[in-house]
């Protein structure tokens, strides 16, 4: 089912946390705790490294491409409290676009916005507080929200809702202006998953879905097919992965994937949003299924790609 | 029993109106030789525990007094008894619990030997405070300076049932369960309490901003549920009602700082140690009523040095009937009696206000009004009852309005009150210079000292002769560093004296730069009155290290770099989470990411707990005190290689080469990127050669089925069969409007295809529902998918078309200009409403109905119907997005032919672009104003730069070899508006010359 394709030694000095495909698969972003963002190019097989972005002075934690619309760029965040947006300007010639430092602890997520949107990006910070920054293209100029208080303790993922989800009272007519509404979901260290919404300049929270017994690592919303529905997957450290549905954004319900053996800190969609692949402290890579009885099933389980992974490094 | 007390002149009555009793003790035990550092009473009142670090003794508290029975057993731990508290309840009342450093054991007492039941191991550092849930029998909860609060279950002693995480950089001081639900938990960190739901979470339901100062005693009322009593440093005494935590409902004010406050456990009193300054203890346990703050109730008199601790002897025969246990730096035990008239003078003197918030004027009461109307247990005890064995000393003021309390023993001492007043005044003034205590801070400063200090091991702490011995190896010396602290430490100029004892391996030289650097340390801290112990250890094995030469230099290197400013490290740590050493991510295309990387030290670091910690600061062996109090405030990558899986990772890949190859597993960060298009039933080859063909559905469907059959998707096999059947007409061929209205009318197939396409969809195979989709939907684009000559194509449904006699474009009236269509106008009569012309006079109003009437036309014959359309399109464009990350442009601009809503908006097909910067519609390629480009290539979306060319006539355009492309296959235009970009840009340029 799941085909090797490349194998990349980062040659970072320290832990990786984070390793992400760009929109076409041709270029690889990893992040590591020595600081530094490289880029490698993955095309054809290839594994050359393209960039090697030193302007964090910790650990980064997340990187996340924008939409090759806005042309090759790429943002980090790191225990430095610092986000970095950077661009290719001429081939392979990144530099810096901008840095965010208004946060007052170390910045744990990044994530974009869908590209109908802009370029536009939020994050999530140890601090407890969200921000989302636009920026205006051809200015150049960066405009800065802020959730303040987002999460107390701390703010661990956000991800964004996809634009094209459809209204819940779902017509001809009324779908051509759904799309205006923007939506986010963050997780943090109050065991809460909150969905934020944009309601004239201000970004109110919507709803509050409390089923996690630890902290939340990571959400993902799922990528929308047009289906009224969304879904939403959360991590967290309780050991949980929860699937929650909604119709209208107000109710949603809860359905605990798996619990795992370790805690949970990575979940990521499918582009269709059927395959959801979760991580965790166990090192494992699981990938999971809705099936038509609408139970989850973890389809990796003996030839899984962990096990692949394994079995790849052992002929190294 | 032997009181060998001399009783002091019990001078002071206190400068006030209210009555204060001065009470010398009932009963005095003498333990010269113990060095007991924790007491407690059982739960029968029989038998106390004193608690040290040589032995455990129990004495026994016999209700004659000829009885002395005293129980030791050696232990000769190496760390002082922390707390030790015997349980509660009565099931489990034999067990007891003390805890040593950082452990904590449950002890029963048989006949001749403590027996140890279990080891509750837990915690990283000093546990300072256990507490027995008051209902179950097998709860107890510990906290510790790792800032965690256990909740262990006997029944499973392996490990804590319950922790709580305290987000914060101070460690827990003290920990209470609720003694009325049993729920409710508190924990005191530095100033702040956080109150815990035992049933939820990992969330305190409560902070309370208590005190300015530490927090010594927590104590929960025994009767309202809500309610709890704070001691603190800061000399105050906190009624807290935790449904209000803003604001503490009383406060009794002391000059001193309070090292206890425990409620009685009946009546409405509170008694409270203050911390005494040296060797003036009388007035230091003090009996207070709830209900009036400003004077204690009584004043319990006889220690010469500081009470360690107290508890209450409970009486099981008589519920009424309770003492008060004391255990003191002078090495005596105490026991006194509460009597009748001190609980009564607790009780609010308004017997009507529940709330207990009564002013502290006084009323003169008569003895029934005493009867508090909340303890029933209270009203069935007589009110006076005779006090044979108290010894008491109640002293009466001359203005005393409770003085009905008759002194019964004849000892001692009336004097006058205004001597008393002024002594007391005096004695305040001395307390108060003298806040910061000495002998307590250095006490204090020692439970707070990291033992797991890397390179240094501790070998004696001994608060009382005031020294502490410590073994340091580092840099290949090894150290044995003696440390005396002078009474006066920490204040300025006096700070410890350093000396290295025997098994020292530095030679003299060396030394003498260590004591220096001891010394400079020392000094710099002491200057502030701040302690040093822990900066100066620290200093000295960083100075140890620099001398032992370049072989620990990679420790340096190997930290990540610092943050700039005043950043303390570890407490951010404390809440960021735990690094990531796994993630798997998808891409738009289906591609998956992965890494995983496996953590050394998992053992090290998961040593208590069986998951994966989830904070930062957890890959910091040493624990948290250690870092906020270093030197500098460090990263999480320890200086340890024993914490520090970095410097592992970092060791393994350097030397990967040579080594075993399983080593390099764990070191190198590895990406893989898997191909899992299968896993998603996408397929980049199919996309590009399923065929879109509208000519001829059933030949379609036929060449699809072939696809599929070539890529391996035999699952499709059957879907495509049954597309074929759909597109089928079941009626014998007539070339009639009617037999295509009697085909598409099926509503079996109607049903059965929208059926195929929503579960396509739903199961994530969003390719095949989108080509059905594509390939079955209706109107527009049948006549300019660019394949033409539609009328030579023998298919019933194709041909159906041609035989719509109405509304055509030509017929309308109202297009006066431009009759571009006229070629497709015959094959595509049907799809009027997709043609969007420009006519210099047409009326949008006419337009709009002639559309409409066009439209409703077209659905009627189609076989999705129109309400599926909007979904449908949602479909196309995700799928529409994924082609262009396959970069298969044209196809995706096929694709999204297919749509309804994606077409160009109807106001037009002009070159209208929206300029992004003024946000005006503009008609040229590039905006004035703004100067740069707005026109987007019509196949790849990108801004053009370059050459371009667009349409004359819909504007559309782009790059100029994607339109060369494009117009190599296709008339039509790509944006898919419809225009017939080739010839009306001809007839435009024809036009113009």
């Amino acid at each position: 089912m799941v085909s090797l394709i490349n194998t990349i030694d980062t040659g970072h000095e320290d832990m990786i946390h984070n390793a992400v495909l760009d929109y076409y698969g041709m270029h690889l972003a990893t992040c590591s705790s020595d600081g530094s963002v490289k880029i490698f190019d993955v095309k054809n097989r290839n594994q050359v490294l393209v960039a090697d972005l030193k302007g964090h002075q910790g650990p980064v934690w997340q990187v996340a491409w924008a939409h090759p619309k806005f042309g090759n760029i790429l943002a980090s965040c790191s225990y430095d409290r610092k986000v970095i947006v950077w661009k290719e300007g001429g081939a392979n010639d990144w530099t810096k676009l901008y840095e965010y430092s208004n946060h007052d602890s170390s910045v744990n997520s990044v994530a974009f916005a869908p590209s109908e949107y802009g370029l536009m990006l939020a994050c999530g910070s140890s601090d407890g507080s969200i921000s989302i920054l636009t920026c205006n293209t051809e200015y150049g100029v960066w405009d800065c929200k802020k959730i303040p208080n987002a999460h107390t303790i701390g703010c661990n993922a956000v991800t964004w809702c996809p634009s094209t989800v459809p209204e819940p009272a779902f017509d001809q007519k009324s779908s051509t202006r759904s799309a205006g509404i923007k939506r986010l979901a963050s997780g943090g260290c109050d065991n809460c998953v909150k969905i934020w919404r944009e309601e004239s300049d201000r970004w109110v929270e919507e709803s509050r879905l409390e089923a996690h017994s630890d902290w939340v690592r990571d959400v993902a919303w799922a990528p929308s097919i047009g289906l009224p529905r969304s879904q939403i997957a959360s991590a967290s450290q309780d050991r949980h992965v929860i699937i929650w549905n909604s119709t209208d954004f107000t109710t949603w319900s809860p359905t605990i994937l798996h619990t795992f053996d370790d805690v949970v800190w990575s979940v990521s969609w499918s582009m269709t949003g059927n395959i959801l692949a979760v991580t965790g402290g166990d090192n494992k890579v699981t990938l999971w299924k809705e099936n038509n009885e609408n139970q989850w099933t973890c389809i990796n389980d003996d030839a899984s790609v962990a096990g692949g992974q394994q079995s790849e490094q052992r002929t190294l | 029993m032997p009181s060998n007390d001399t009783l002091r002149a019990n001078d002071r009555g206190g400068g006030n109106e209210q009555c204060n009793y001065i009470r010398q003790s009932d009963r005095v035990y003498e333990h010269r030789e113990s060095q007991a550092t924790a007491m407690t009473v059982d739960y029968t009142g029989q038998w106390i525990l004193l608690a040290g670090r040589r032995h455990l003794a129990l004495q026994r508290l016999g209700e004659d007094g000829d009885e002395v029975c005293l129980r030791k057993y050696n232990t000769n731990s190496k760390y002082e008894v922390s707390a030790a508290e015997f349980a509660i309840c009565p099931e489990s009342k034999e067990s007891c619990a003390i805890a040593t450093s950082q452990h904590i054991d449950v002890v029963t007492w048989g006949a001749a030997e403590p027996r140890y039941i279990h080891s509750l191991r837990g915690h990283t550092r000093m546990v300072t405070d256990i507490d027995w849930h008051g209902k179950n029998p097998n709860l107890l909860v510990s906290c510790s300076i790792d800032t965690f609060s256990h909740i262990w279950d006997l029944r499973d002693s392996r490990k804590p049932t319950l922790s709580f995480s305290a987000v914060c950089m101070s460690g827990a001081t003290q920990v209470g369960f609720n003694r009325v639900s049993g729920n409710l938990l508190a924990a005191a960190h530095d100033g702040d309490l956080r109150i815990w739901d035992i049933r939820k979470g990992s969330c305190p339901i409560h902070y309370i901003t208590a005190h300015q100062n530490r927090v010594h005693g927590i104590n929960w009322s025994h009767r309202r549920e809500t309610c709890l009593a704070t001691a603190s440093q800061d000399g105050t005494v906190k009624y807290f009602d935790i449904n209000n935590p803003r604001r503490a409902e009383k406060i009794i004010t002391t000059t001193s700082p309070v090292w206890r406050a425990r409620y009685t456990p009946i009546g409405n009193g509170l008694v409270s140690i203050v911390v005494p300054h040296l060797g003036r203890g009388e007035n230091s346990l003090l009996l207070w009523s709830n209900s009036k703050q400003n004077d204690p109730v009584c004043s319990f008199v006889g220690h010469t040095d500081v009470i360690l601790d107290f508890a209450w002897r409970p009486n099981r025969e008589n519920q009424m009937e309770i003492e008060l246990v004391t255990w003191s730096r002078d090495r005596t035990l105490r026991v006194w009696k509460i009597d009748d008239k001190m609980l009564k003078c607790c009780e609010p003197e308004n017997d009507t206000n529940e709330n207990y918030d009564i002013c502290t004027q006084s009323r003169v009461g008569t003895p029934t009004k005493f009867q508090p109307p909340y303890c029933s247990s209270f009203q069935r005890v007589p009110v006076f009852r005779s006090q044979p064995v108290a010894v008491s000393l109640p002293v009466e003021r001359a203005d005393n309005v409770h003085n009905t309390i008759i002194s019964r023993s004849p000892t001692l001492i009336a004097t006058s009150a205004r001597s008393s007043a002024h002594r007391y005044r005096e004695e305040t003034a001395v307390a108060r210079s003298l806040t910061d205590q000495p002998t307590c801070s250095l006490h204090h400063e020692f439970s707070l000292l990291n033992t797991n200090m890397p390179h240094v091991e501790v070998d004696t702490l001994d608060a009382i002769k005031r020294f502490a011995m410590f073994n340091i190896s580092a840099g290949g010396h090894v150290a044995v560093l003696h440390i005396t602290f002078p009474t006066d430490y920490p204040s300025p100029n006096n700070s410890p004296e350093f000396e290295f004892c025997d098994g020292t391996t530095m030679h003299e030289p060396l030394s003498r730069v260590m004591l220096k650097v001891l010394r400079t340390n020392a000094l710099q801290r002491v200057k502030k009155s701040r302690t040093c112990l822990e900066q100066c250890l620290r200093a000295l094995v960083a100075a140890m290290k620099k001398s032992g030469g370049g072989s620990e230099k990679s420790h340096v290197r190997l930290q990540s770099p610092r943050l700039e400013g005043a950043l303390s490290g570890a407490l951010h740590d404390a809440c960021i989470p735990f690094p990531r050493t796994s993630a798997a991510t998808f891409n738009s295309v289906g591609m998956l990411c992965s890494f995983t990387q496996t953590l050394n030290t998992k053992r090290l670091t998961l040593r208590h707990q069986n998951i994966t910690p989830r904070t930062l600061w957890a890959t910091n062996g040493g624990g948290l005190l250690g870092n906020v109090m270093g030197e500098q405030p460090m990263l999480y990558a320890h200086r340890d290689s024993n914490a520090s899986f970095y410097l592992q990772d970092r060791m393994t890949s350097k030397h990967s080469k040579n080594r075993s190859i399983q080593k390099a597993n764990h070191s190198t960060a590895i990406v893989q990127i898997y191909e899992c298009n299968k896993l998603l039933n996408i397929s980049r080859v199919m996309a590009s050669e399923y065929s879109l063909d509208k000519t001829d559905i059933i030949a379609t469907c036929r060449k699809n089925r072939l696809v599929c059959e070539n890529q391996g998707r035999y699952d499709l096999l059957p879907i495509w069969t049954m597309a074929e059947m759909i597109a089928t007409p079941n009626v014998p061929l007539r070339k009639t409007k009617l037999s295509k209205m009697v085909l598409n009318e099926d509503p079996f197939k109607k049903a059965l295809l929208e059926s195929l396409i929503m579960h396509y969809a739903a199961v994530g195979d969003l390719q095949t529902s989108v080509i059905l989709a594509c390939l079955f939907h209706p109107g527009v684009a049948n006549g300019y998918t660019g394949v033409a000559s539609i009328n030579g194509a023998p298919s019933g449904n194709a041909h159906g078309h041609g035989k719509i006699p109405i509304l055509t474009p030509n017929t309308s009236p109202y297009h006066t200009v431009l009759p571009i269509d006229s070629h497709v106008s015959n094959s595509n009569k049907g799809t009027t409403n997709a043609i969007q012309l420009r006519s210099s006079s047409w009326s949008d109003s006419l337009d709009c109905v002639d559309s409409k009437f066009a439209n409703n036309e077209m659905w009627s014959l189609s076989l999705i119907r129109r309400s599926k359309i909007p979904l449908f399109d949602h479909f196309k464009k995700l799928y529409a997005e994924i082609l262009y990350g396959w970069q298969l442009l044209t196809t995706r601009s096929l694709i999204l032919k297919h749509t309804v809503m994606l077409k160009c908006p109807r106001q037009g097909v002009e070159f209208v672009t929206e300029c992004s910067g003024c946000n005006k519609t503009k008609r040229t390629p590039a905006c004035g104003a703004c100067q740069r480009p707005v026109l987007f290539c019509a196949l790849c979306r990108i801004p053009v730069k370059g050459a371009a060319n667009a349409c004359l006539s819909c504007g559309h355009g782009g790059h100029f070899m994607h339109m060369k492309q494009w117009f190599e296959k296709h008339n039509v235009c790509a944006s898919g508006c419809g225009c017939q970009c080739l010839q009306e840009t001809d007839f435009l340029l024809e036009c113009v010359k």
